[in-house]
């Protein structure tokens, strides 16, 4: 199977953590991102009837052409762990030598598949240290965003801010200084030849 | 003998006399021909006096109805006007829908206990509830008529029914719903009265109470209820000519007659 | 690129899309996945000038959109199968009285088939049905539902799951034109009260004193010969890769998706199978499928017990059928379970193609 660090699009990611991680917002906020930047995205969101706790799972492709895939993957370029909890599926389904980032403040490392990229973002850190716990999911998709090159931070941002309703506008403000973490929680990694 | 007093006028009868008033059309134009129900019932002559009110107030052109089930669903085919027969107890949910797509209608419900407040109760509720500028007119008589005399969910304490032979026992049956009382306490009715048919001063109130609520909903007040008690002595069994004493020594002793709100505050 | 595409979730794309198509009322009670559907049409319908209430209850919301629609509104309505049967009577009366209304059945699985199909109401009615396969098709449904409905006064269900209702993707919503439509001259308005013409919708169809309608029998006759028509005219299906094959697939719905891509690399593995999906569930497309399965073998995939497979058993004989579905539920009871994932459909249809070769090489 070829490297999964690919220099060409569709890129397919699956997200995966518990509710109340922000999993939704932070794949969201990445599949709107890229649509502003004139891409082609399909994002599918898998969650139960609790609000947090539960399992909360998103599968996304993005691509430069209209997007034809399943709504559940079969294989990932990449994936992205919230919490180790429920990560089975995604873990499974990582191709050889796919890129895992993970929450390292939460995740028990002894998921993760051997010969994965690993790349560390300790979100819920970060996030506690700037006064708001909720930011970790988007830290974790300015992170992504700014390992694979796929928009610039400020579209990302732009994004974000679409997608918070009226009644979570306060949000914002630290939502923004979080995103500005995440993206710079990656400026060792370098994925050559990631899509630009 | 004193001689007699002061002449008493006589009042020439060989030609009409002026400043007659009709009180009554004895064809209503709304209504297309007669009723199907028993004798003595009070159902027709509350739908007479809808239609008279929709005409007295100028807005037949726009009026819709929206007929439940019971006795009163035969008016279908005699009112002449534009008519959704909707789903027990649903009128007040249909009456909402269309209301909603067609804000400048008047849109009135006629319903009978069975369906309003036994089948449909949520609805009404809800619909009060929601201030819906709708106007219910519920058709009050404490069993039902259309299925043969069981009781209803307004059946009064001690009234005997085909399934309360007895009489409504609280302690067997429990008690009546006064359902305008429930609406009146909600802030999205407008206005709420109770009347009844079975006198001609009853009639003439409600009438009254008809035009006033029709007229709320034109001032957009929120859900208008009238609630009229209608003599059923089928239902009842007692001879077509005792249902307005019955009904006045039995349902009126439970269901106060009156206006229980009206906008600006009740009487 | 050449058009503007705006990312939606499926419930906000078909809430776009029932909006395009001249939706102008909308009543429904939350339940997940549908629940998306009535945020949506919350934030957009007092824009679009329509109007969404949060119903108290399905019943309530199912008979608010019969009365808009008796208006001559185009209404919605919606749930999943479970709220959806709270609905059934007046589906039914709908479907009686000639009020139509377009029925979003955005259900937590497959195992609503019978529900959509067969129905749960009283009286001799049934329900056009269409199941879309992925969001840009449930776009497209929404506004055909809505052109149905209205071309044949009846009321007509898109039915839809999680993996639609939560999948979102890059989309231009446009109006879709189905075609002139009669004028609902029948919808009630208010303009012939008092004229001695007064409209009336009613199930029983009695008419007025002065104009008698045609009445029960008449009326239930001509609603059931009306059914017929449309069982002729707007049966609906999709054939892929049926020419060659020697077994097909039936799949309709968000399995079918799973379906083509597994039968897609059987194919390329030399399998020579293909697929028909029913698309319009009711009117079942049969004499399209026997058809395309004179001589071959059929396999029913969907997740539930077998319910599209009592259809096919109507057009193509029983020995040459074989259900390869199952109940597939995950644990929340939301969502399917693990059979909507293509190794899984790709495994169940293999297991059947080698059990096939071997009794083939046995008889031989």
């Amino acid at each position: 199977m070829a490297d999964s660090t690919r220099n060409a699009l569709p890129l397919a990611v699956t997200v995966s953590g518990i509710g109340g991680q922000g999993i939704q917002l932070l794949s969201k906020t990445l599949a709107l991102a890229a649509t502003k930047a004139g891409r082609h995205a399909m994002l599918a969101a898998d969650y139960g009837g609790e609000m947090r706790g539960g399992p909360s799972s998103t599968s996304f492709v993005i691509d430069d052409k209209p997007v034809n895939a399943l709504p559940i993957l079969e294989e990932t370029d990449a994936i992205v762990l919230s919490h180790h909890k429920f990560s089975e599926r995604a873990v499974e389904r990582l191709l050889p030598g796919g890129v895992c980032m993970v929450n390292s403040s939460i995740v028990d490392q002894s998921v993760i598949p051997t010969g994965a990229r690993v790349i560390e973002v300790p979100a819920a850190d970060l996030a506690k240290k700037l006064g708001s716990p909720q930011t970790s999911g988007l830290i974790l998709a300015a992170a992504f965003n700014s390992l694979y090159g796929l928009v610039d931070h400020e579209t990302l941002v732009d994004a974000m801010r679409d997608l918070i309703p009226p009644y979570r506008q306060q949000a914002i403000p630290k939502n923004i200084e979080a995103m500005a973490v995440g993206r710079d929680a990656v400026a060792g990694h370098d994925l050559a030849g990631a899509p630009a | 003998m004193s001689a007699p007093s002061k002449q008493l006028p006589i009042v020439d009868s060989t030609t009409p006399p002026d400043g007659t008033v009709k009180v009554a059309d004895p064809n209503p134009s709304l209504i297309l021909g007669a009723h199907s129900l028993c004798p003595g019932c009070g159902e027709p002559v509350a739908l007479r006096l809808l239609m008279e009110s929709l005409q007295d107030l100028g807005i037949v052109d726009r009026s819709i109805g929206v007929v439940g089930h019971g006795c009163y669903g035969s008016f279908v085919r005699i009112m002449d006007i534009d008519v959704l027969q909707c789903l027990h107890g649903r009128a007040p949910s249909c009456a909402t829908g269309i209301k909603r797509v067609r804000p400048d209608s008047v849109v009135f419900t006629l319903q009978g206990d069975g369906d309003m407040v036994n089948e449909g109760l949520q609805e009404v509720l809800h619909s009060a509830a929601r201030a819906e500028n709708i106007t219910c007119i519920l058709l009050n008589n404490g069993v039902f008529g259309d299925t043969g005399g069981q009781a209803t969910a307004t059946t009064v304490v001690g009234q005997r029914t085909k399934t309360s032979l007895d009489g409504r026992d609280p302690a067997k049956h429990g008690y009546p719903i006064p359902v305008s009382d429930l609406v009146a306490s909600l802030d999205g009715s407008g206005y709420v009265a109770r009347g009844h048919v079975g006198d001609p001063g009853g009639v003439t109130r409600t009438k009254k109470m008809i035009k006033e609520a029709l007229q709320s909903q034109l001032d957009g007040n929120g859900l208008s209820l009238v609630e009229i008690l209608t003599m059923c002595p089928t239902g009842w069994f007692v001879p077509a000519g005792e249902g307005p004493n019955y009904q006045q020594q039995s349902m009126e002793q439970t269901y106060p007659m009156g206006v229980l709100k009206r906008p600006g505050g009740a009487d | 690129m050449s058009e503007e595409l705006e990312l939606l979730e499926g419930t906000a794309a078909i809430a776009k899309s029932a909006i395009a198509a001249g939706m102008t009322f909308f009543a429904g009670y939350p339940m997940s996945p549908f629940t998306g559907l009535l945020e949506s049409l919350s934030a957009m319908m007092p824009e679009a000038g329509g109007v969404c209430i949060n119903a108290e209850s399905e019943i309530e919301g199912v008979n608010m959109t019969l009365g808009a629609g008796a208006a001559g509104a185009r209404a919605g309505t919606g749930s999943c199968g479970q709220g959806i049967a709270l609905m059934q009577e007046a589906i039914a009366e709908a479907a009686l009285n000639e009020t139509p209304f377009v029925v979003f059945n955005l259900a937590r699985g497959a195992s609503d088939y019978f529900q959509c199909t067969k129905g749960g109401g009283w009286n001799d009615y049934r329900t056009i049905t269409l199941a879309p396969k992925s969001v840009h098709e449930a776009v497209e449904h929404t506004q055909l539902a809505f052109h149905l409905a209205d071309k044949y006064r009846a009321p007509a269900i898109v039915y839809g799951d999680p993996l639609m209702a939560r999948t979102t993707v890059g989309i231009n919503i446009k109006k879709l034109d189905f075609g002139d439509l009669p004028q609902k001259d029948w919808a009630l308005d208010g303009s012939m009260s008092g004229t001695g013409k007064s409209r009336q919708v009613w199930t029983w169809a009695m008419g007025k004193v002065t104009d008698p309608g045609p009445e029960m029998d008449a009326h239930w006759r001509y609603i059931a010969e009306k059914f017929n028509t449309i069982d002729g005219i707007e049966q609906r299906h999709e054939e892929l890769w049926c020419d060659d094959a020697d077994t097909i697939v039936v799949a309709w719905g968000t399995g079918a998706l799973f379906a083509e891509k597994a039968v897609s690399e059987l194919r390329k593995a030399g399998h020579k199978v293909g697929i028909f999906r029913p698309i319009t569930l009711w009117p079942f497309p049969g004499p399209a499928l026997e058809r395309v399965a004179e001589g071959k073998r059929v396999l029913v995939f969907e997740a539930n017990a077998g319910q599209c497979l009592e259809d096919v058993y109507q057009w193509v004989p029983r020995r040459r059928v074989t259900f390869i579905g199952r109940v597939s539920v995950d644990h929340t009871g939301m969502n399917f379970g693990d059979i909507m994932d293509a190794p899984v459909v790709r495994q169940l249809i293999l297991e059947h193609l080698d059990n096939q070769a071997a009794t083939a090489g046995a008889n031989q």
